[in-house]
């Protein structure tokens, strides 16, 4: 080692020495002590640290099942909320149906009320079916709710007016395109006809007025206007 | 081939109780030769060497491979050998040379007398020589390892070894 082989040698002479052997076992029991001692992180705790693990395990499991069993039961709440108004929606046009049906119907001013069997009532009642349909539609299709209500709208009045052409055409097919307006309408129009001189046409539609609305008051002033006599 | 000193040391650190037992194993008797022979009580002498191994095992965590294994193992015995001397000062130590053998008896003697005579100048020397060439010969520190375990510069380390050479060299020349 040293420079002059000479003086590294003469030192190997000197006696080689070691540490006598209980020391080099209080040293490295020392060590071994030292590791033991030494915290480690990833080995299962022991002792009372023990259990930590399954209670903490417990607990993440319970609370994630509570959570879980929340969110399920809360859920059904949740979307039927919104549900709500959409079936307020769907059931306006069903109640107004027969309502707006009746105008358009062949007695829309009637004091009666309407008979079961009329045309206005079996055009009611037939989009109804319609609407019930849509109406479970609408339920899934939360979105379409709006263009859903007009449709229906749209269908209620079709469906009201269409089943009055249908009847004139085997009831009311003598009668004059006055016999389909309303009661005043048609009396005006009649009046119109006897003053322009149409007489035999009057007569006809007064006397089909009279057979359609027996109880019908006409007014004094209308009266003149539309009696051949009177108005002449 | 065998694992760097560096390497068990990072083992040990690790939680690897037999990569210290080998280090142990390799460094212990050099060590304990450089603590004997640079003070004069074999039980001071053991008691610094306990001490010098129980400080590697409670700086282990701390342990980064910044430096040879072997400078900062005998950096640490350095600085309990300063403590020491500044606390009692230099004794010899008593020698065995039991370990001496030869068949001739006159030959023993001269070679007994040589080599006591070696090791009273070396005993002799100054302690800061002593060091650098105890350090030389046991741990095979070069001039830099030498001047980083004693706290000292190159030049001053490489003067203390020289200085520690040329009086061993006499003695032996004699």
């Amino acid at each position: 080692m040293s420079d002059d082989p000479k003086i590294s040698g003469r030192y190997r002479e000197l006696p080689r020495e070691e540490p006598p052997r209980a020391l080099d076992d209080a040293i490295l029991a020392a060590s071994r002590r030292a590791v033991d001692a030494r915290p480690a992180p990833l080995v299962a705790p022991t002792g009372r640290r023990r259990w930590y693990v399954p209670v903490a395990a417990a607990a993440v499991i319970t609370l994630a099942v509570a959570v879980t069993l929340h969110v399920q039961h809360d859920r059904p709440s949740e979307e039927g909320e919104p549900m709500t108004p959409p079936m307020k929606v769907q059931q306006v046009p069903r109640v107004e149906a027969p309502r707006r049906i009746q105008k358009p119907a062949a007695q829309p001013f009637t004091p009666e009320p309407p008979r079961a069997d009329s045309p206005a009532s079996a055009a009611a009642a037939a989009p109804a079916r319609p609407a019930s349909e849509e109406t479970r539609e609408l339920r899934a299709q939360r979105d379409e709710i709006a263009s859903a209500g007009t449709r229906e709208r749209a269908a209620n009045m079709q469906g009201a007016s269409a089943p009055a052409p249908a009847a004139a055409a085997g009831k009311v097919s003598v009668l004059s395109r006055l016999a389909q307006q309303s009661p005043e309408q048609w009396l005006q129009g009649i009046a119109d006809l006897r003053r322009q001189g149409r007489h035999d046409e009057a007569d006809k539609e007064l006397a089909e007025f009279r057979k359609r609305y027996p109880d019908y008051r006409i007014a004094p002033a209308m009266l003149e206007k539309v009696e051949r006599s009177r108005a002449r | 081939m065998e694992a760097p000193d560096e390497q068990l040391m990072l083992a040990y650190r690790d939680g690897d109780a037999g990569a210290f037992e080998t280090l142990y194993a390799r460094h212990r008797g050099a060590l304990y030769r450089f603590v004997l022979r640079s003070l004069k009580d074999r039980p001071v002498a053991e008691e610094l060497f306990q001490e010098a191994w129980i400080r590697v095992i409670e700086a282990r965590e701390r342990y980064a491979p910044s430096a040879r294994f072997t400078t900062w193992l005998y950096t640490i015995a350095h600085n309990l050998l300063v403590d020491h001397w500044r606390r009692k000062g230099l004794v010899l130590v008593e020698l065995n040379d039991e370990h001496a053998s030869s068949d001739n008896p006159a030959r023993q003697v001269e070679a007994r007398e040589s080599v006591a005579r070696f090791l009273q100048v070396l005993e002799a020397l100054p302690p800061a020589q002593r060091e650098a060439f105890l350090l030389h010969e046991e741990a095979g520190m070069t001039v830099a390892e030498i001047a980083a375990a004693t706290g000292t510069n190159e030049e001053a380390a490489k003067s203390r070894l020289r200085y520690a050479i040329a009086k061993l060299k006499a003695a032996v020349d004699e």
